[in-house]
């Protein structure tokens, strides 16, 4: 009896956030399925209301609470009750979802040509299928460095890798430490080198996510590990940073102490305090990793609303998207809200005075997020404990890639991973 | 001062040479580094003119190719882009240029492919197309990266359509710094191309571009202040040369500029200063290690001389300090005098003599560590080291003191004489202590003065002997002398002299004693006494203490009891006369120091512990007399110690009593101890082991011939103690505790049919005495079966009455199976009439009829002797030695004498001797007749030798004629017996 009784609430917890944010059905109605969280950000209501509003159509919104979102909703799609347009991040998640006999490939629709290359790279699969509208805030994660500094040395920011290890030298000189590298609970910074790597070789990400290759077996991977073990060597981490973490970032920059570190523009906002230094002193130019001559840029993780192309309103579905995609609705939307744009026709939001300075460089070596989101069985957390074993001296660089695959591996079989039974 | 001086001289001497050294090689490293570094700054400024040289050739050469390209362009007329492609693209990869332009006079710029660039030319623009003038500028390629542009007006010519009067080509930064890397300095110098103002335009150094503006760096990152950067613009400015020197972060630098010779560039280069020097500074440091090494080697070399000299000559002292040392150890092994030698400045030890271990159980090692090792040895607090005294002792003197110490191992404490010199060797003062070991001689002189104590003591122990000697002799000596003259006086008076003839011989008896006493002490004291075990009866033991105290406590009116606690044996194995002489000793005190009416008690108890083949016994004897007061207790057991007291300055003693029978204890191994208060009595303990014969006859002998006994005692006890004693006898003993008990329980028996055999009766009952008991028995049942009295008491005064009531015989207390079954006896067997009393009584007339031959050397003995067997009825004759003795028995029939009584010391031949050959004669009663020793030699030795030589029995002098009786009487009887059983 307590069974059912406690069966009976568990089905009533999860049937109250399926049905709460349903909106009353009227007239034509498509089905939206998402995050919770996503479907309450203000541009997304924004946009569904202005749909609503006008054509009279409705939305039936399918919000799923954060926790267990992946596997709620991959049930979904298995009962056949998918829905008519998901939303969806373009990461390694997103295979469980049988993309290629699921989502319908928009690489023709009117609206593409006005999406800025980076969020089209981002949006589209290994084969260039664009498999859905970017419609999301963004940054773009770069090597933010004090300009007022480096102005005060008389330096130029770097334009090559051989530009950032000399700029590295002259600052480590001077008695600055060049980079804040918060290996103390930091996991990001090498991810950054290796989304060019995969940028440039599109068929590497899908050869070590069919288990093909690893690590070891892509030179560049090499490449930027020596660059890294080099750089803590030479003392261009500081002295503490394998005590400095998420909270240390702030006070290492606003104090001076350190002059650049690779992040993204709206920690400036978000996390900054200002000190010595405010945000007005702070440039940005290309994360340099030993992997890429000119640097990288990483784009932002775009959340794009997908069509089922299963659906009976496919066409409905299609319509949506280019109403979102139209530069008056999107404008409207995002009006005062701060991100890189997705669109090129994108003016009302807000963009970053660091972002709009370094727009040139930022168009030209902006690469999708790949290494942290596309890779299968990569891990943070794993990233963190393999460079701190690195940085202790613990492993050598090929010991600490070894353990790279040793964690990853591992964790696509956790997963459950095609290719890594 | 001297002294003081000699200490701080070679300190300060090798503080000198080695500041000497150091300054002098301070300004060598100086005059070295500045020449050094004058030669490499020369030889820095040598390079880069060398680097501005090529430059400039790769400026001119640049120039040159542009001015010819430009040249060709304008002749060819318009040129499409594959033209000015086909004619440059060869060039480009030859001269390894990133792009080549044309310029327009309207500052525009294109591509060989016809793109157009934004070129801005750092402001120059004008220069090129009005001056005419080629330059040199900063560009920004589309990828960003940064490059160097090189212009050169041209004729006016066309390409692709558009007007062109200047062409260009740019380098990137990277390949400008390939083309211009200079590898010296080991790739850490930084070469660029400036503006006089400082802005940058190219690196020789890969990365170089991030230095946007050099007077800037300087400025941000160099210790520079603004009047020497303002100083170096300006000379900058002027077209100037130059070297500067100065702080970038932790590394000193070398700047080192001069004019590239077109426009206002600058060939500056930023070389860390020890990379400047480093080949100089190996040269100098290789310099300075061979110096260093000449140095080293010599040093080590003189080093190592002195070091093998020094050892040599340490080698020798220390062989020198062994030899000493091992002399010295060897000589104070043989010593007990420790020697230390100690630093007064250190108080440290030097020298230590190794017997200190031996002496003071302190190993000298310990010692030599901490000299405070040695205080601990100090007895009393003692310190070992007085330090005011060692400082108070003027040099070359001494003082001396004596302390004890003791020894750390053994704990034995030994005096020493210690003598403190104090004396200086060479600049140290030292101190030496001899420790000169007094133990014996202080042990001497305390012996010495104990053994003076002691003669004293003895002395006037002596005199003191003697004084009571003299008083306790004098005293009965008066009384016999006294009363002999009296004797002769009154001699007439029959009462009178039987008065003074009683008090002559109480006078003899006591002095008797006294010299019994006396001998025996001095004979104890000298060592010469010995046991002389034998077995002999308890009950017999028991018997003749009882005989002898019991008058002289009735004759004071006291009660005198003995008992018996468990079952002793009856038979031990002991020195009979010792023992006997210890209990006579405290019974005699007892009834001494006890007023009259007082009660004596004497008890012998078997001790737990025993075994058949020993017997632990022990006799207490208590009073409730005077008592001792605790102080005497203290010395009861001294020689001629006696308590004052009023009382007991009346009783008569030597106070040797109690010495002699301590001595005699502690002889025979046993334990004496007294219990006692003044008013309260005295309670003595001996306790006394004896070893047992194989059997006890007397319970063989009552086996199958008594089989039931009555008793009946008011004192359960003493039933109890004869049903213990009787235990293995076989005899059935029941008890009663009263006199009517007794009288019930026989009628109970008889008419049952189970008679006793034998009834034992106490004499005193409470409620019907024995006699009134055995008188009611008699009526009752008859007149066979034996009633006995058993008493603690004299029964002569109702032994009459006793037998007329049908009391068979008497016992003393305590009771013993041997004696039961001697006094039963009779009435189980064909016995004598006499023996029936059970004890063998002394009788008067025993020696009336005897003849008697008595060998007596002294007259005086022979005729008291012959006159007192006289007055007894007996005959005697007389031989004067032992040979006359022999003949004479010999020469006698068979019969004619019935006892040799036999004195031992004698000429021609002594008792014992004519004892033996009595024996060993052919006589008929050689072997019979009896032979008494009469002699004054009275120790048991001597009466063991009596026996030995074959005599029956021992008689001292001076004659007692009760004793004599009583032996003789003894012998007698023993004889009939023997005689009756063959």
């Amino acid at each position: 009896m307590k069974k059912r009784l406690l069966a009976g609430l568990m089905a009533l917890l999860i049937a109250v956030p399926l049905t709460s944010c349903r909106r009353a059905e009227a007239g034509n109605s498509l089905t939206l399925l998402g995050k919770q969280s996503d479907l309450e950000r203000d541009y997304m209501t924004a946009v569904f209301d202005l749909y609503e509003r006008s054509t009279g159509n409705k939305l039936k919104l399918i919000a799923i609470e954060d926790s267990g979102f992946e596997s709620e909703a991959a049930k979904l799609f298995e009962s056949g009750d998918a829905p008519d347009i998901f939303l969806h991040f373009n990461n390694s998640d997103l295979a469980r979802f049988d993309v290629e006999n699921n989502f319908y490939d928009l690489s023709g629709e009117v609206w593409v040509s006005d999406l800025t290359d980076g969020a089209r790279s981002y949006c589209q699969d290994a084969e260039g299928r664009l498999l859905g509208l970017p419609f999301w805030e963004s940054s773009v994660s770069g090597c933010y460095y004090n300009k007022t500094i480096l102005d005060s040395l008389g330096l130029n920011p770097a334009a090559t890798q051989a530009d950032f290890d000399m700029l590295c030298a002259i600052l480590y000189e001077s008695g600055y430490t060049p980079i804040c590298w918060p290996a103390d609970g930091c996991s990001w910074m090498p991810q950054f080198g290796l989304d060019p790597v995969f940028a440039d070789d599109p068929d590497l990400l899908k050869r070590i996510n069919a288990n093909e290759i690893s690590y070891s077996d892509i030179p560049a991977v090499h490449s930027m590990m020596e660059w890294i073990a080099g750089a803590a060597e030479k003392g261009w981490f500081g002295d503490d940073y394998l005590k400095t973490g998420w909270d240390g970032i702030s006070g290492s920059l606003s104090s001076g102490q350190a002059v650049m570190t690779f992040i993204w523009d709206t920690w400036f906002y978000t996390d900054f305090t200002p000190g010595k230094y405010t945000v007005d002193d702070f440039a940005l130019m290309p994360v340099f990793l030993g992997t890429a001559k000119l640097g990288t840029y990483e784009g932002g993780n775009l959340n794009m609303m997908m069509v089922n192309k299963n659906s009976e309103k496919l066409e409905m579905a299609l319509e949506f998207l280019e109403f979102c995609a139209t530069p008056e609705n999107y404008n409207a939307a995002f009006d005062g809200i701060s991100t890189v744009s997705c669109f090129l026709g994108q003016t009302t939001n807000i963009q970053s005075r660091m972002i709009t300075d370094a727009q040139d460089s930022v168009k030209l070596y902006e690469r999708v997020s790949t290494a942290s989101s596309r890779v299968v069985g990569y891990s943070g957390e794993d990233m963190l404990t393999v460079l701190r074993r690195l940085f202790t001296g613990e492993v050598d660089v090929d010991g600490c890639i070894e353990l790279m695959d040793k964690l990853r591996i591992e964790e696509a079989r956790e997963q459950g991973i095609a290719g890594y039974d | 001062m001297k002294k003081w001086f000699g200490r701080i001289f070679t300190p300060v001497l090798i503080c000198a040479v080695a500041v000497a050294a150091a300054a002098l090689g301070v300004w060598y490293y100086n005059f070295i580094s500045e020449r050094i570094f004058e030669d490499s700054t020369g030889h820095l400024e040598e390079i880069y003119i060398q680097v501005n040289r090529t430059f400039g050739a790769f400026v001119e050469r640049n120039y040159g190719l542009l001015t010819n390209w430009g040249q060709y362009f304008a002749r060819m007329g318009d040129q499409s882009v594959e033209d000015a492609a086909q004619y440059i693209e060869p060039k480009q990869g030859y001269w390894g240029f990133s792009e080549f332009y044309f310029l327009t006079d309207d500052g525009r710029a294109f591509t060989l492919y016809g793109e157009e660039r934004d070129m801005e030319l750092d402001g120059c623009w004008n220069k090129v197309m009005k001056e005419r003038t080629p330059i040199m500028a900063g560009y920004t390629l589309p990828s960003g990266e940064d490059a160097t542009v090189f212009v050169a007006p041209a004729e006016h010519g066309s390409f692709n359509g558009i007007g062109f009067d200047a062409v260009a080509m740019s380098f990137t930064s990277a390949d400008l710094a390939g083309s211009l890397k200079v590898d010296a300095f080991s790739g850490k110098a930084r070469c660029f191309i400036i503006h006089s103002d400082g802005r940058v335009l190219l690196s020789t150094q890969s990365g170089g571009s991030v230095f946007g503006n050099f007077l800037q760096y300087l400025k941000g990152a160099s210790d520079l202040s603004e009047d020497s950067l303002a100083a170096l613009r300006s000379d900058w400015e002027a077209g100037g040369s130059g070297l500067v020197l100065c702080s970038i972060g932790e590394t000193e630098r070398c700047v080192l500029y001069q004019p590239v010779g077109f426009q206002d560039f600058m060939l500056v280069s930023s070389v860390p200063e020890d990379v400047v020097s480093a080949g100089f500074l190996a040269v100098q440091k290789t310099t300075i290690l061979v110096l260093a090494g000449i140095f080293l080697l010599v040093g080590a070399t003189l080093i190592t001389l002195l070091v093998i000299r020094s050892r040599r000559v340490s080698a020798k002292n220390r062989m020198e300090l062994q030899s000493r040392d091992m002399m010295y150890g060897a000589l104070s092994e043989s010593l007990d005098d420790i020697f230390l030698m100690l630093d007064l400045d250190t108080l440290r030890t030097d020298y230590i003599s190794p017997n200190v271990e031996r002496l003071l159980g302190i190993r000298a090692e310990d010692a030599e560590r901490n000299i405070r090792f040695l205080e601990k040895c100090a007895v009393n607090g003692d310190v070992f080291i007085p330090m005011a005294e060692l400082q108070a002792i003027p040099l070359n003197g001494s003082v001396y003191r004596e302390c004890e110490y003791m020894h750390q191992q053994s704990g034995e404490r030994r005096w020493y004489r210690m003598t403190i010199y104090h004396t200086g060797i060479r600049d140290m003062e030292k101190c030496i202590f001899v420790m000169s070991d007094r133990t014996l001689e202080r042990q001497m002189n305390r012996n010495l003065q104990e053994a003076l104590a002691a003669a004293r003591s003895a002395n006037e122990a002596k005199s003191n002997f003697l004084s009571n000697m003299s008083h306790d002799i004098r005293t009965p000596m008066n009384a016999i002398v006294g009363f002999t003259m009296l004797l002769e006086k009154d001699a007439t008076d029959a009462e009178k002299v039987h008065e003074y003839t009683r008090k002559i011989k109480a006078s003899s008896h006591h002095l008797l004693s006294l010299i019994n006493d006396v001998l025996d002490m001095s004979k104890i004291e000298s060592g010469k006494t010995s046991l002389n075990p034998d077995t002999f009866s308890l009950p017999d033991l028991m018997g003749e203490l009882n005989i002898m105290i019991l008058p002289q406590a009735r004759a004071k009116g006291q009660s005198f009891t003995m008992h018996l606690k468990g079952a002793p044996p009856e038979k031990l194995i002991g020195d009979r006369l010792r023992l006997n002489q210890i209990l006579i000793n405290l019974l005699s005190n007892a009834v001494k120091y006890t007023p009259e009416g007082g009660a004596i008690e004497f008890t012998v108890a078997e001790l737990p512990g025993s075994s058949p083949q020993l017997s632990k016994l022990r006799f207490t004897v208590r009073d409730n007399g005077i008592g001792m007061s605790r102080e005497y207790l203290d010395q009861i057991f001294v020689p001629f110690s006696r308590e004052i007291s009023s009382v007991t300055n009346k009783i008569q003693g030597t106070g040797l009593g109690m010495a002699i029978t301590k001595n005699l204890v502690d002889l025979m191994g046993g334990i004496i101890t007294v219990e006692s208060a003044l008013g309260k009595g005295s309670t003595f303990t001996v306790e006394l082991s004896f070893a047992l014969p194989d059997k006890a006859e007397a319970a063989e002998e009552l086996r199958g011939r008594v089989a039931r006994l009555l008793v009946a005692d008011d004192d359960e006890d003493v039933c109890l103690d004869v049903m213990e004693t009787m235990r293995d006898t076989g005899v059935a003993v029941s008890y009663v505790t009263g006199g009517a008990g007794a009288v019930e329980e026989s009628i109970r028996a008889f008419k049952a049919g189970e008679s006793y055999d034998v009834i034992l009766l106490d004499w005193k009952m409470p409620d019907m005495n024995g006699v009134e008991a055995a008188r009611s028995i008699r009526e009752s049942i008859g007149g066979d079966v034996p009633i006995l009295v058993l008493t603690s008491y004299d029964w002569s005064d109702i032994e009459e009455e006793a037998r007329k009531a049908g009391i068979s015989a008497f016992m003393s207390k305590p009771f013993f199976a041997s004696t039961f079954w001697n006094v039963v006896r009779p009435f189980f067997a064909e016995t004598s009439p006499e023996t029936r009393d059970g004890v063998a009584a002394a009788q008067p007339a025993i020696l009336n009829g005897r003849r008697f031959l008595i060998a007596e050397d002294n007259d005086l003995n022979a005729e008291i002797l012959t006159e007192m067997l006289a007055m007894e009825g007996a005959d005697s004759e007389l031989a004067v030695n032992g040979r006359e003795a022999i003949e004479m028995f010999e020469r006698g029939e068979p019969g004619h004498f019935d006892m040799i009584l036999m004195d031992v010391q004698m000429p021609v031949m002594n008792g014992y001797e004519a004892t033996r050959a009595i024996r060993a004669g052919g006589h008929p009663e050689a072997k019979t007749i009896p032979i008494v020793a009469m002699t004054a030699n009275t120790f048991a030795e001597d009466v063991k030798a009596a026996f030995d030589a074959g005599m029956d029995g021992h008689l001292a002098k001076p004659i007692d004629m009760d004793a004599v009786r009583e032996l003789i009487g003894k012998i007698f009887e023993e004889r009939k017996a023997k005689a009756r059983e063959k």
